[in-house]
């Protein structure tokens, strides 16, 4: 567990919205799939957050927190908000590996490790066939370009609109030696095509998206039985860029699951995430933006990009709903 | 003595078994491949033995859960080969078509076979200069007994024409399984990859060639070539043998070692290498197949089976004749006959090329590729018959009438490491990670320092300790 997945999600909007993303695409299918019933598998971190909302909206009564470090597994069975949640000391990997599941699950694979990623990527393509018909699968993948490795300055050339550095000829540009890397990575996940503008920090998020999506497609022309419904992806950042997906393993001739999510407010597929890029707001800015509907006029000055180049009053406009209000307490 | 009676026996195959027989080896893919490689040929006899200039030619392919397409601006099908050969299972003996050009058709199967393996219903329209006609092959066809003629029929409507010449090929009523691969993401990646692969050359010149609305950009297979004759430089080989001139090369490719890197998808031996380490075999610049690293090339067989410590070592071969028939590839154009005399002479050589590059990468095995960088600065990467060109020139290079060749270890142009020394052993274990950023706290005052840092360090303690003991 990084040092940067531990803290509160109050200390990170990004994260928090795009928990609350998930939550709101739960609660829709709830009543059909009737997800009280399943088993909910996650990495809950020190404080089990996703748990206690989890259980709180769903209902979900039967939870197993995975955790390998040994202090964080036990500080996980003291903060357990809820006693129905098992907190089991081994590797996500192991725990599936070893375990029959007798209902549909919901299961989020919360990497934050950069490393790894092939393992990653093909570990959650595989558990489609594994669960049971009606299970819910989420990955969150690091999406930090830089994960890639850093090339000695002196290996690298620089082009920018049309300028290049003298070497240009010779050398890789920063981009074009992450597209090897990420290649070398991939193996034969490796989407072809894709050119090294991907490895960008604002696009680097959607190459990973591209690389997921053939893994699972290329898993699922296994199974006759079932069918990949995708229902959510994100890109987001609270200082560690992050991408996410989530998906619903359907009968193969299901309609009405497929109806369900594509009716969905917030239905968004690998090839065009929605970026959760919020701005850092004061109370009062954030109230006025959500009574009037041209709030830069009424405030009268513009709010910063975000990294990803969004602009902020429309991504406030997309999310406001599912924004939660986080305010200090002194106990 | 027995007397000819007036009964014969039936012996010609039913349709159902021979359809069956000759779809059953193909893979998706390599049908698709295969009606590919039938618009080059296409271009080439366009050419009437000419230099192709593949930047006028296009060839678009659409793959989709209810149909299939390609279409091409290669030149069309002659009305007499569409009526005497073509939509024929298999060539005659006599058919001497295209002698004289380095196309790779040759036994006659590949459109029929592309077709057959991929759906019931299918449409080919062709233009050859002004005479556009066009052949259907209907399931009513299938499903009848016997070995009627297919029709060919005339357009009559605007529609039906088509702008330049070149052919169309439209299959529809697709197979359960092809339909769902056809509508599959990843299946369409598979096909994309295999076309920048097996086209990479084409693709290079300017062919342009689209796959469901996106252009399919060529994947280079090259290996580093200093033009300094003192630096670096692959091996290289040349020799005419059986009609065929072959061509090898074994060099570095641009990849990073992977054999010194930290683990990071740790116990998991996979191949990260790039696609193009290993052999790539192109025969009349169609790659066979690319990036081997199996017995079939030569490894494991004389030489150390492949192992990610050898993922910088490109090899390239290529095979050209124009002669298709003594080219050693099998009829699926994507695999090797490799019991041909061509092909067992030239792995001899293939072998040579690359105990000297697994030698290099042996000595070079414990030290960072930063420490070889230097000797290798002003190498570019190459494709094979540049890279050919360059080395030829060096002093150092043997050439004959019929034969050149170029060896860097006897050149005695590779790099050594400075501290070479025989006795290096090394050390290897694996901790967990909360013990590891433990030590790495203690030793740097920052607990992500690489976990290699970390136990050289912790070695280098005891080691100094050691010496102090009087070791
Ligand atoms: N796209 C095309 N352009 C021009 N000619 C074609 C095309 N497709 C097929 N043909 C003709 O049809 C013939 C039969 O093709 P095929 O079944 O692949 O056998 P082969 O290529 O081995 O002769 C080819 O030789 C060629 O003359
Ligand atoms: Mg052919």
């Amino acid at each position: 567990m990084s040092a940067g997945s531990s803290l509160p999600y109050r200390l990170r909007p990004n994260k928090a919205v795009d928990r609350e993303l998930f939550l709101s695409l739960l609660m829709r299918l709830a009543p059909r799939l009737t997800l009280e019933k399943y088993h909910y598998i996650g990495l809950g971190g020190p404080f089990l957050e996703d748990f206690r909302m989890i259980h709180g909206r769903i209902g979900i009564a039967k939870m197993t927190c995975i955790e390998t470090e040994e202090q964080v597994h036990k500080r996980q069975i003291f903060n357990r908000p809820i006693a129905s949640i098992e907190c089991v000391h081994k590797s996500l990997e192991d725990y599936l590996d070893e375990t029959d599941f007798d209902s549909p699950t919901i299961i989020w694979f919360d990497y934050t490790e950069p490393k790894g990623i092939t393992t990653q990527i093909e570990r959650f393509a595989r558990t489609i066939g594994t669960v049971q018909i009606g299970s819910i699968l989420r990955i969150t993948l690091n999406a930090n370009p830089e994960s890639l490795g850093k090339p000695d300055p002196k290996d690298i050339s620089v082009e920018a609109e049309g300028d290049v550095s003298e070497d240009r000829a010779q050398k890789p540009t920063t981009q074009e030696w992450r597209l090897a890397r990420f290649k070398e990575r991939l193996g034969s996940l490796f989407p072809s095509g894709l050119t090294a503008d991907g490895m960008t920090h604002k696009n680097y998020g959607r190459s990973l998206l591209r690389a997921l999506k053939l893994a699972v497609d290329k898993e699922a022309l296994s199974f006759r039985d079932r069918r990949i419904v995708w229902a959510l992806a994100t890109h987001y950042a609270d200082g560690q860029a992050m991408v996410t997906a989530a998906l619903v393993v359907c009968q193969n001739d299901d309609q009405a699951i497929e109806e369900l999510v594509k009716g969905w407010e917030f239905n968004s597929t690998t090839d065009a995430p929605h970026r959760v890029a919020l701005p850092a707001l004061s109370t009062l800015e954030r109230l006025t933006m959500e009574s009037h509907a041209d709030a830069r006029t009424k405030m009268g000055f513009d709010l910063p990009k975000s990294d990803m180049g969004e602009n902020p009053f429309e991504v406030f406009k997309k999310f406001y709903r599912i924004y939660p209000h986080f305010s200090r307490v002194e106990l | 003595m027995t007397k000819t009676s007036t009964d014969t026996a039936q012996a010609s195959p039913t349709k159902r078994f021979f359809v069956s027989m000759l779809t059953r080896d193909i893979h998706l893919a390599d049908a698709i491949l295969d009606l590919l490689d039938n618009c080059l040929d296409g271009a080439m006899r366009l050419a009437g033995g000419k230099e192709v200039d593949y930047a006028l030619h296009f060839v678009k392919i659409k793959i989709a859960g209810d149909h299939f397409s390609i279409a091409d601006n290669c030149g069309g099908i002659p009305r007499e080969v569409a009526k005497n050969y073509a939509f024929k299972m298999g060539r005659e003996p006599d058919d001497d078509r295209d002698s004289d050009a380095e196309t790779i058709g040759m036994y006659g199967v590949g459109m029929k076979r592309a077709i057959f393996k991929m759906g019931r219903n299918a449409l080919v329209r062709t233009r050859y200069g002004d005479d556009t006609f066009e052949v259907p092959i209907t399931s009513a066809w299938l499903a009848a007994k016997n070995w009627d003629p297919l029709p060919i029929n005339e357009p009559t409507e605007a529609s039906e024409q088509l702008d330049e010449p070149g052919t169309t090929i439209y299959v529809n009523d697709l197979y359960e399984g092809v339909a769902r691969h056809f509508a599959n993401a990843s299946f369409e990646n598979e096909v994309r990859t295999a076309i920048a692969e097996h086209f990479t050359m084409f693709l290079q010149w300017g062919l342009k060639v689209e796959l469901n609305g996106t252009p399919v950009e060529p994947v280079r297979v090259e290996v580093l070539v200093s033009t300094d004759e003192n630096r670096p430089a692959p091996y290289i080989y040349r020799k005419t043998i059986d009609d065929v001139i072959v061509s090898i090369t074994v060099g570095l490719n641009t990849g990073k070692s992977l054999g010194d890197d930290e683990d990071d998808d740790a116990g998991f031996e996979r191949d990260r290498s790039s696609a193009t380490a290993g052999w790539t075999v192109l025969c009349n610049d169609r790659a066979v197949i690319v990036g081997d690293k199996g017995r079939l090339t030569g490894w494991g067989d004389g030489i150390p089976l492949y192992h990610p410590q050898f993922a910088i070592i490109t090899g390239i071969i290529e095979f050209r004749s124009k002669h298709a028939d003594k080219l050693p590839v099998t009829t699926t154009k994507r695999a090797l006959d490799t019991s041909s005399n061509v092909w067992l002479e030239s792995l001899v050589k293939m072998k040579e090329g690359m105990r000297i590059w697994i030698s290099y990468t042996n000595q070079w095995k414990n030290h960072p590729r930063s420490d070889q960088s230097s000797h290798w600065e002003d190498a570019r990467p190459m494709a094979l018959s540049m890279a050919i060109e360059t080395v030829a020139s060096r002093r150092f290079t043997k050439k004959t009438n019929d034969f050149i060749e170029f060896n860097p270890q006897k050149a005695k142009v590779l790099p050594e490491p400075e501290d070479k020394k025989p006795s290096s052993r090394k050390v290897m274990f694996s901790r967990p990670a909360e013990e590891v950023h433990l030590v790495s706290k203690m030793l740097f005052d920052n607990p992500d320092e690489k976990p290699g840092i970390v136990g050289d360090k912790c070695f280098e303690m005891q080691l100094t300790k050691a010496k102090r003991q009087g070791g």
